[in-house]
Parts: structure tokens; C-alpha cells; sequence
């Protein structure tokens, strides 16, 4: 079988392989009806290679003997070479198809991935229902109070005094809480702020739910100007049902203030 | 929390809140309510729970000054005090 398929391939119509291997066909051939002639006939042991050549079996000319190798093909086969054709043809067919076809998985593979990792919450990826409703029928566990603390952070570059009204808050997960930040503008000149938050623990911070605060959005402050800053927020009462968060009892809250240039736009998580 | 060496985790990727920022209180209109909330604070040790009716109070405050969108207490938590407020009047009342 594999023997049949390397002739098949060997027979295939690139005309340089062809006449290669043909004419190297072609010498075997004469060499050996050569060699049958000299043991045969006459023992010619000192001839020369050209005197074995002219002793040429047929009255034909060499390379139309070779020509004619090219047409002369076995009848018999054709029909079978035929069937080999087509069958390389589908077989390549497939293999290509399934070339473009891994092409086109891999890149539809992105956007699956990512539907998957909403839906299972892997990674933990913000579960879509994050909804408004939760707020309205949780039911806080009284039974597990949480220290949540705070800090505040200012850029180097930014020349607000920007600090927490209160250092603790004991909170139970389920109930909804507000804090306070204090700031103050000590320059001359209005200053605009734009803040981030930080959660610790890590693992923490997926339960960590703010209904409303002043974080990623620009704040201006006037020369001179103090405000309060509140942060409204919730521990999601699921967060006494994680067994990682069994040890956990106290949660950091960290806001930090960097100057917004004009014109600048950042990017602001899941606003558009 | 994303330290130093913590390359391989993941990092604290922070989310929006729910319903968006608060407007600055630039004149301080509702900063009789903070300094109430916070002195009841201060009472009794920091604990929520015991200060929530004067952080209800923060709220409407900002709400009626448009320093917050208005919504119904209820979405906000408030369902527990609010009920006990109806209970106590209609107690009153009858």
C-alpha cells in the first residue's frame, strides 16, 4: 500500500522529478540490457562505456526512446490513478479545511471564554447580577459585626489635605453604611481631583458593594474649599458564606486623589 | 492587594459604584446632618447599626437638596427603619 502510494507520488506531474527519474529508469534499463548483452554474446570485459551504449537494443534514438517513456503509460492504471488523484485532491481538501477551521476557533475562542467567565464567575470577574433589588431585600447578619477602616491616599503631585472623618466602622455584612471623607483645597488656585479605591483584603473586595461615593469622577474644589465626602456602601451578605473569608474580620478601605489635568480622560471602570 | 511580588495573582480591579458619584456639597447645605451622624458615631463606638436612622436622615437631606438622585428609602437599605417608623405612628396613631 505505502509502496503503491510512493509510485503514485513519484508519478505525479512535475515534469522535472518525471524526466529525472525517468531517464535514471531509462539508464538502469539499458545499462542492465547492457550488461545482458555482454554476458550473453560477447565477453567484451574491456570495452568502453560508449561502445556499450551503442549497442543499443532498439534502432531509436535515445531521447525519443525517452519521449516516448512519457506517453507510454501503463493503460492498465490509469484508471486507478485517476481514483488516487481525486482522493488526494478530498484528502487535501480536508486537511485544509480543517486548517482554516482551527484558525477561525481560536479566534472566536476570546470572546466564548469571556462568556463563560461572566456566567460561572471565574476569576472573579464581576457576576452580571450585581442588581439594585439585592440592596432592597438583603437581611444583614447580625451575627457577624466587620471592622471596616479607612485610609486616604493623596498623589504627590496633588495639594489636597484629604483625610477619613472617622477611623472604624463596626458594620454587619447585609446593612448599609455611610462614611466620611474630609477635603480640603489649601491652594490659591481650583484644583481637580479624581480619586480611586483600593480594597483589602483582596478576596474581600468582590463582596465590597458602593451604592454611591465620589470615586471616578472629577471633583472640583475651589481655593480654599472644604466638603464632606460620603461613601455609601454595603458588605454583601454573602460574604458570610464564604468559607475563605471565615478568618476574615477586619476590611481596609483606601481611597486615593490624583490631580485631573484638562482634557485629560481617563479610564473609568465600567462607565462608558 | 496587589503588593510588590504579587505579579501572578490578580489585581484589584475596582468597580464602578452602583449608583454613580456624589455631588459635591459645596456649601455645605446637609452638614448639620454629618455632624449628627458622626457625633452618634463617636457615642457609641462607631457601630453602624445603632446610627442608621441618622444616616437616613444624611440621605434625605442630600435628596432634597439635589445633591442625590432621589429614590425610595427601601433601595437604599432603609426598609427595616422604615417600617419600624410606620409601625410606630400607626402604634400612635390607633
Amino acid at each position: 500500500m505505502l509502496w503503491r502510494d510512493l509510485s503514485v507520488i513519484l508519478r505525479q506531474p512535475l515534469s522535472w522529478a518525471k524526466n529525472s527519474v525517468i531517464r535514471t529508469a531509462v539508464a538502469c534499463q539499458l545499462c542492465s540490457k547492457g550488461i545482458q548483452n555482454l554476458t550473453a554474446t560477447k565477453p567484451l570485459l574491456h570495452c568502453s562505456p560508449g561502445q556499450l551504449l551503442s549497442q543499443r537494443t532498439s534502432s531509436q534514438p535515445l531521447w525519443t526512446q525517452v519521449r516516448g517513456m512519457k506517453s507510454r503509460r501503463n493503460p492498465h492504471t490509469e484508471s486507478q490513478q485517476e481514483e488516487w488523484k481525486k482522493r488526494n485532491k478530498t484528502i487535501l481538501t480536508y486537511i485544509t479545511a480543517a486548517g482554516v477551521g482551527m484558525i477561525g476557533i481560536s479566534y472566536a475562542a476570546v470572546p466564548l471564554y469571556r462568556l463563560y467567565c461572566q456566567a460561572s464567575g471565574l476569576g472573579g470577574t464581576a457576576v452580571v447580577g450585581h442588581d439594585a433589588e439585592k440592596v432592597e431585600s438583603m437581611t444583614p447578619v447580625k451575627d457577624r459585626i466587620l471592622k471596616i477602616t479607612f485610609n486616604a491616599d493623596v498623589h504627590a503631585g496633588l495639594q489636597w489635605n484629604f483625610r477619613p472623618q472617622q477611623s472604624e466602622v463596626y458594620v454587619a455584612p447585609g446593612e448599609t453604611a455611610l462614611a466620611f471623607y474630609k477635603a480640603k483645597n489649601p491652594t490659591d488656585k481650583p484644583v481637580i481631583g479624581i480619586s480611586t479605591y483600593n480594597v483589602v483584603p483582596f478576596e474581600a473586595g468582590q463582596y465590597f458593594n458602593k451604592i454611591q461615593c465620589f470615586c471616578f469622577e472629577e471633583q472640583r474644589l475651589n481655593p480654599n474649599e472644604e466638603v464632606d465626602m460620603p461613601v455609601f456602601f454595603y458588605i454583601d451578605p454573602e460574604f458570610d458564606d464564604d468559607p475563605r473569608m471565615a478568618r476574615v474580620d477586619t476590611i481596609t478601605l483606601s481611597y486615593t486623589f490624583f490631580e485631573a489635568k484638562e482634557g485629560q480622560k481617563l479610564p473609568l471602570p465600567g462607565y462608558s | 492587594m496587589s503588593t510588590a511580588m504579587n505579579f501572578g495573582n490578580k489585581a484589584f480591579k475596582p468597580r464602578a459604584p452602583d449608583k454613580g458619584s456624589f455631588p459635591l456639597d459645596h456649601f455645605g447645605e446637609c452638614k448639620n446632618f454629618k455632624d449628627k451622624y458622626m457625633k452618634c458615631l463617636r457615642e457609641n463606638s462607631y457601630e453602624n447599626s445603632l446610627c442608621r436612622e441618622q444616616s437616613k436622615q444624611y440621605l434625605e437631606c442630600r435628596m432634597d437638596r439635589q445633591l442625590m438622585t432621589k429614590e425610595p428609602l427601601q433601595k437604599l437599605g432603609f426598609k427595616d427603619l422604615l417600617d419600624e417608623n410606620s409601625q410606630n405612628s400607626t402604634e400612635t396613631g390607633s
